[in-house]
């Protein structure tokens, strides 16, 4: 303990320097705002920046790229509260009741509750990172493809609550995202499957593109068909910060957020994605009040916000602690790393002190600044909201397309964004909530290659998810839970979904 | 590729419009050139390709833009290429699975959307040996060991791969043929996961390029058993290459330079002369240094009599692993 306390003096005293401070502060100042423009990933602003640093020392510059990447999941929630438009994959679930608060006049206080949240998330994740990284790095090697597909076995049942609507429209919506993560080449056998001969589709439908298309132009399509010329809602300073009672339902949710969150993230792979969608099901799963979710639950944007910054900070831990990448975005922080002669591995804290120490130092500081950065911006962002929507609209437009575009150069993912646009504007029209068909999405291709994969590790025995440990318990949770759901459904006792129903059938 | 290269590139492309007719009478490159990176950021030629724009800059007098056209494990960016004006201003950089997309579409009945003959080799600027790698779980001192296991329980010993058909996965196809042994085939999704596999053991085999086991290799998480090399790498001089051992295996993951099929050839003899320029730099050896790398330049002719006999290598290995039934 006492050896961490110095290493972590050095890294401040590293991370204190005022070149350092400053690289942290360019990291984190173009994280929020890639986060914020829509379509625009971590990734593309990493890609973006990382020739910029081939200048720089090895500190210097992971220290700046690891700021895009912490920073955007703050940024990230900025578009989705005001605007109904992911900033990022993470931000989607952040979307449902983020605006749904903005909507009730209550911007202000959300952006206020997700700026808090990610501190706090984000500092958890760095103190859980210096205390027991390399400790907890092993455990993580040992999720293997047995482990996913457990977890996503519970992501699936998790789906369940999701959406506002009915159970048939959520498992309808969650299928048809489940059929949309089939495009692309088949892993296992090289075929292409609904590709069309369109090579770019090999790599399946992104989630960016599907998601900015069904939430934010499906959005955007909708305004013209009803009335929007509405009282301009200007809010005052006091409306601005949460109020007490915003704070107290905003507590616990921010503290479940940040420990999912941190688990998830440090898992190799890609599941930091479904850390809000998960966060979002238990916060909805535990609440006294499940039926206010997506009409602006404090708790619907409290825990997604903190989980997806948990995670990012939790995907440094295998990164950092063994040198393999968790998801696109470490890999090319590894790479980056590689680049200024620091080959990332085991033995990263014993070789290179002052890298590791001054980048894990950088991110205490790194997440005060975000959080300086954002609270103040919340008046600002507020403000957005009065710019008529004939103005903003083909801007936000605008930025979607560029946004979209730049993550992969491919103009099939422009197209792809225009038409979940206008699928989205359908799902609106006919009230089907498109947060199931995003996690569908998210969940298909990673969980048919870690299902295909188990089965290959086994040699095509089903034993092998009972077998492991970890496997075991996550599927008993999941069957634990479907247990409670049926004794329920026995019981005759109607829950908070089939009231939500008929309350909208009768409406 | 960043912003203000999209911006140039752009203006550029539209200054191509207005100009095409009189560029022959210009020096040339008398406009920014762009190099088509057909990976992620951060992965195999994007390392080599931005420390080499870098040096070129200077030489060339012209912005070297990397334009990443990501997709595919490279089939969007080298198709890309293929399909872009041989003006000279749009080169591509591809590495050793340049070889076998066609081969694989053959494999598959479809038609191969670019092959070989597509693009004009310029020149290889690193060639990596690969390497067999065990993780420490494995009881495995020696690839005697190894096979010899193996040859006990065809099937049994899981190795992991970047993907099927990829980087890793086709020189420990042609290695198990040349080994007469099988091994069950964990196809992940990129360098990456296969390596977190191996260290996970969920697989316990990998064949890996020496740049990305080197931080395991030395803090002890992994074994090299042999390498592929033609001769011992100067970094691991104690791991025998497959040559040693008796087994006619050779595979190297190289990164080059093409053009389009078209080019002029006064262009592709400019590029070959700013290559040699570029790849005698000190500040590209250091940067080659650094992500583990010796420069492996090699000019027009000698890339090419190599492409020719790796391109044989990789289709061979593309024929051993053959049509996976699913």
């Amino acid at each position: 303990m006492e050896t961490t306390l110095d290493s972590l003096l050095l890294g401040f005293s590293v991370a204190f320097r005022p070149d350092v401070l400053w690289y942290a502060f360019l990291g984190c100042l173009v994280g929020t705002l890639v986060g914020m423009l829509p379509g625009i990933g971590p990734l593309a602003g990493i890609s973006i920046l990382l020739p910029i640093t081939f200048g720089l020392d090895a500190t210097k510059a992971i220290v700046m790229l690891a700021g895009i990447y912490y920073g955007s999941q703050y940024g990230g929630s900025t578009t989705s509260i005001l605007l109904r438009i992911p900033g990022e994959a993470a931000s989607v679930m952040t979307c449902i009741d983020g605006n749904a608060m903005a909507r009730k006049g209550r911007a202000g206080p959300a952006l206020c509750i997700a700026a808090v949240g990610s501190f706090i998330a984000g500092t958890f994740g760095v103190i859980m990172l210096t205390v027991i990284a390399p400790p907890l790095a092993v455990v993580a090697l040992r999720f293997g493809p047995p482990e996913y597909t457990a977890l996503l076995v519970l992501g699936l049942i998790f789906l369940a609550y999701m959406s506002t609507g009915s159970l048939v429209r959520t498992l309808l919506m969650a299928a048809l995202g489940l059929l949309f993560g089939t495009v692309g080449i088949d892993v296992m056998t090289g075929h292409f499957r609904y590709s069309f001969d369109i090579p770019e589709l090999g790599d399946g439908l992104g989630i960016v593109p599907v998601a900015v298309g069904l939430f934010g132009l499906g959005e955007i399509l909708a305004t013209p068909s009803r009335q929007v010329a509405g009282p301009v809602h200007r809010p005052r300073l006091r409306e601005l910060w949460p109020s007490r009672q915003e704070w107290r339902q905003a507590r616990m949710p921010i503290a479940r957020g940040s420990l999912l969150g941190f688990l998830i993230g440090i898992i190799p792979g890609s599941a930091h994605i479904i850390s809000s969608f998960l966060s979002y099901a238990v916060e909805r799963r535990v609440s006294a009040h499940p039926e206010e979710f997506g009409k602006g639950a404090v708790a619907g944007v409290a825990g997604p916000e903190s989980a997806n910054n948990a995670a990012s900070t939790g995907a440094f831990v295998p990164m950092l602690a063994l040198g393999i990448p968790t998801g696109p975005v470490t890999a090319v922080l590894i790479a980056a790393l590689l680049i200024h002669g620091i080959p990332p591995g085991p033995t990263l804290v014993a070789d290179h002190p002052n890298v590791f120490w001054g980048f894990v130092a950088s991110m205490y500081v790194g997440n005060l600044m975000l959080l300086a950065l954002n609270l103040p911006l919340v008046g600002l962002f507020v403000n957005l909201l009065r710019i008529p929507y004939a103005y903003l609209y083909p801007l936000i437009i605008m930025f979607c397309v560029i946004g979209v575009y730049e993550v992969n150069h491919s103009i099939v993912d422009v197209w792809i964004m225009l038409i979940m646009g206008v699928v989205g504007y359908a799902l609106k029209k006919f009230k089907f909530d498109p947060a199931p068909l995003v996690l569908g999405l998210v969940i298909a291709p990673i969980f048919e290659m870690s299902l295909r994969q188990s089965l290959i590790m086994s040699d095509g025995g089903w034993l092998i998810f009972v077998q492991r440990p970890i496997a075991l318990a996550l599927l008993v949770v999941s069957a634990a839970l479907l247990a409670l759901s049926a004794l329920s459904f026995l019981s005759a006792r109607r829950d908070w979904r089939a009231r939500l129903a008929e309350e909208a059938a009768d409406s | 590729m960043d912003r203000r290269c999209f911006v140039v590139g752009s203006a550029a492309s539209a200054a191509a419009l207005s100009l095409s007719p009189s560029w022959a009478q210009e020096a040339y490159p008398s406009r920014p050139v762009t190099f088509v990176n057909p990976f992620p950021p951060g992965g195999a030629v994007d390392v080599v390709a931005r420390p080499l724009a870098a040096v070129l800059e200077p030489i060339v007098k012209q912005p070297v833009v990397i334009e990443t056209k990501a997709g595919a494990a490279g089939q969007v960016g080298a198709q890309y290429a293929a399909n872009a004006r041989p003006d000279g201003y749009t080169l591509l950089m591809h590495i050793t699975s340049i070889s076998g997309f066609a081969e694989v579409d053959k494999l598959f009945g479809r038609a191969p959307k670019f092959t070989r003959a597509d693009f004009i080799p310029v020149a290889r600027f690193i060639a990596d040996p690969m390497l067999i790698v065990v993780n420490d779980q494995q009881p495995y001192k020696t690839l005697k060991e190894f096979v010899d296991d193996a040859k006990k329980r065809p099937n049994g010993i899981v190795m992991s791969s970047s993907g099927l058909y990829g980087a890793l996965h086709l020189p420990m196809a042609l290695f198990n043929k040349a080994a007469g042994i099988e091994l069950r085939h964990l196809p992940t999704a990129g360098g990456g996961p296969a390596l977190t596999a191996l260290l996970g053991n969920n697989s316990q085999v990998l064949c890996s390029s020496i740049a990305a086991a080197s931080g395991q290799l030395k803090a002890g998480k992994l074994r090299a058993l042999a390498s592929f090399g033609g001769r011992r790498a100067p970094a691991l001089p104690d791991v025998p290459t497959l040559k040693e051992l008796g087994y006619d295996v050779e595979f190297y993951l190289w990164v080059g330079l093409f053009a389009p099929k078209g080019t002029p050839d006064a262009m592709i003899a400019a590029w070959r002369e700013f290559s040699r320029k570029a790849a005698a730099a000190e500040a590209f050896k250091k940067a080659m240094g650094n992500v583990g790398q010796d420069v492996a330049y090699l000019d027009q002719p000698e890339f090419k009599a190599f492409w020719d006999a790796d391109a044989q290598r990789v289709e061979a290995a593309v024929q051993a692993i053959g049509r996976v039934q699913g």
